[in-house]
C-alpha cells in the first residue's frame, strides 16, 4: 500500500490531505478516495464477486472512514486503518444481507464441489505464470466460504490469526479452508487451460 | 510416507517448516512436488488481483453527496453557511415537518400581530422596504414571486419585535436566496445531476432554518 508521499508539485501529500479532510476540505476527501479506491473496491469485488454489491460496499466503507476521520491520530498507517475498516464493512454487510455466507465448517454444499485428491497418474502442472483474468474468473467461481478466506489471505495478505478473529473461526479452520480454496482453483485453472488447448 | 499421508498434512506443509520425511517424499514424488509447486504459484499470483479493479464514478458521487448532506464536507466555494453545521441526525426526512412547523408558527405570528396592532402592521407595510426592491437585478431570485412576499412578511415580523435584527436577517435572506438561485440554475442545466439536485434541497433547508431562527426571536 502506498505510503504518504508528495504527489507532484504543490499537490497534497496523504498526511496533508488527512489534516485538511478533518477540516472538511472536499478536495482532500477526494484525494484520499482516489489513493485508496482501487484497493478497497478490489477487496469488495473479490469477496462478493458482484460489481454492484462491491460498489455499494466500497461506498459504505469510505463513508464510515470519512465520518471517523477526525479520530485518526496517526498511530497506524492510514491505509491499514482504512483496509481493516473495509474488511469489517464487507463481512458485516455479507452477514446482514444474508448473501451466501456459508458456515466455514460446512462450506461444501455437496461432495461434488470438494477438490479432488491428487492420486494416481500425474497431471500436467501449472507452469510459469497464471493469466490474471483466468485467475480472477476462477476466484469468482469459488464457493463463498473458500473465496472469503482465499481473498483475505492470499490476495490481501492477512495472517490466519487475523482472519480467524475477523471471520469468527479457528486458525485451523482458516488454514483448511485456504488449502481447499487453492486446490479448487488449481482444478479450475487446469480445466480452463485444457479447454483452451483443445480448441482448434 | 505415501501420497495420501503427505496430502493430508499438505496445509501445514505449505505454511512452511517441512520435516525431513516430507522433504524426502517431495523429492521422490513428482506428483506431490508438482502439486506443491502449483499451489505455491497460485498463492503468489493471487497478489496481482489486489487493487486490480476500479469502481465507477457513481461511487464517489454518492460519497460526496452524503458527506455534504451530513456537513462533513464544508466547501468554502459556496461561502460560509448561514447556519451552524447541522447535526448528523438532520436528514431530508426532517425537512417536511420543519417546513410545516415554520409555516404554521409564522401564520400564528402574523395573525396575532395583525389582530393585536393593525396600525403598527400598516405602518410597517409602508415603511419596511420590499426585499426585492432593494436587491440588485442580478440577485433577484428566480422564484421571486413566491419567496418575496414570504420574506417581506418575515422581515416585517422581525422588525416589529427586534428592529436591530432586521438588517441581519435581510442580509441572510439575500444570501440564501442567491444560493437557491445558483443551485436551481445548476440543477436545471443538468436535470440528471444528482449532486445539483441535492444542493438545491440543501439550499431550501437553509432557508427554512433562517425562518426558524427568525421566528424564535419574533415569537412573544
Amino acid at each position: 500500500m502506498t505510503d504518504a508521499r508528495k504527489l507532484q508539485g504543490d499537490k497534497l501529500s496523504e498526511a496533508e490531505a488527512i489534516e485538511r479532510a478533518k477540516q472538511g476540505d472536499a478536495e482532500a476527501f477526494q484525494l484520499l478516495y482516489g489513493l485508496h479506491k482501487r484497493r478497497v473496491y478490489s477487496l469488495c469485488l473479490r469477496m462478493t464477486a458482484n460489481t454492484a454489491e462491491a460498489e455499494d460496499l466500497t461506498q459504505e466503507a469510505f463513508l464510515q472512514l470519512f465520518r471517523k476521520i477526525a479520530t485518526f491520530r496517526g498511530e497506524s498507517a492510514f491505509s491499514t486503518w482504512l483496509h481493516r475498516m473495509a474488511v469489517n464493512v464487507v463481512l458485516m454487510q455479507l452477514r446482514k444481507k444474508s448473501l451466501p455466507v456459508v458456515p466455514l465448517e460446512e462450506t461444501l454444499e455437496n461432495e461434488e464441489e470438494a477438490p479432488k485428491k491428487e492420486l494416481g497418474a500425474q497431471d500436467p502442472v501449472l507452469s510459469g505464470s497464471i493469466d490474471r483474468l483466468r485467475l480472477q474468473s476462477a476466484v469468482d467461481a469459488l464457493p463463498p466460504g473458500y473465496r472469503r478466506i482465499f481473498v483475505l489471505h492470499d490476495v490481501e495478505g492477512y495472517e490466519h490469526n487475523e482472519i480467524a478473529a475477523m471471520v469468527g473461526c479457528s486458525i485451523g479452520n482458516s488454514k483448511s479452508q485456504l488449502h481447499k480454496a487453492r486446490m479448487k482453483l488449481r482444478e479450475s485453472l487446469k480445466t480452463s487451460r485444457a479447454e483452451k488447448a483443445a480448441k482448434p | 510416507m505415501n501420497c495420501v499421508q503427505f496430502q493430508e498434512i499438505l496445509p501445514e506443509v505449505l505454511e512452511g517448516g517441512r520435516t525431513a520425511e516430507q522433504e524426502s517424499h517431495l523429492k521422490s514424488c513428482p506428483m506431490c512436488s508438482g502439486l506443491v509447486a502449483d499451489l505455491d504459484l497460485i498463492a503468489r499470483e493471487a497478489r496481482q488481483l489486489q487493487a486490480a479493479a476500479e469502481p465507477s464514478q457513481r461511487v464517489w458521487n454518492s460519497i460526496e453527496i452524503a458527506l455534504r448532506q451530513e456537513g462533513i464536507i464544508r466547501d468554502p466555494r459556496l461561502g460560509p453557511s448561514l447556519v451552524p453545521a447541522r447535526p448528523r441526525r438532520w436528514s431530508m426526512a426532517w425537512l417536511a415537518p420543519v417546513a410545516a412547523l415554520v409555516l404554521v408558527a409564522f401564520g400564528i405570528v402574523i395573525y396575532q400581530r395583525g389582530s393585536r396592532d393593525s396600525r403598527l402592521a400598516a405602518h410597517l407595510d409602508t415603511t419596511t422596504p420590499s426585499l426585492v426592491a432593494i436587491l440588485p437585478n442580478s440577485q433577484k431570485p428566480s422564484n421571486v414571486n413566491n419567496n418575496n412576499s414570504e420574506d417581506d412578511q418575515l422581515l416585517a415580523a422581525v422588525a416589529s419585535r427586534s428592529p436591530a435584527m432586521q438588517a441581519q436577517y435581510a442580509s441572510n435572506l439575500r444570501n440564501v436566496n442567491a444560493y437557491i438561485k445558483d443551485a436551481e440554475e445548476s440543477a436545471q442545466a443538468d436535470p440528471n445531476d444528482e449532486e445539483a439536485q441535492q444542493i438545491v434541497m440543501d439550499a431550501y433547508e437553509q432557508r427554512a432554518t433562517v425562518y426558524e431562527m427568525a421566528l424564535d426571536r419574533s415569537l412573544p
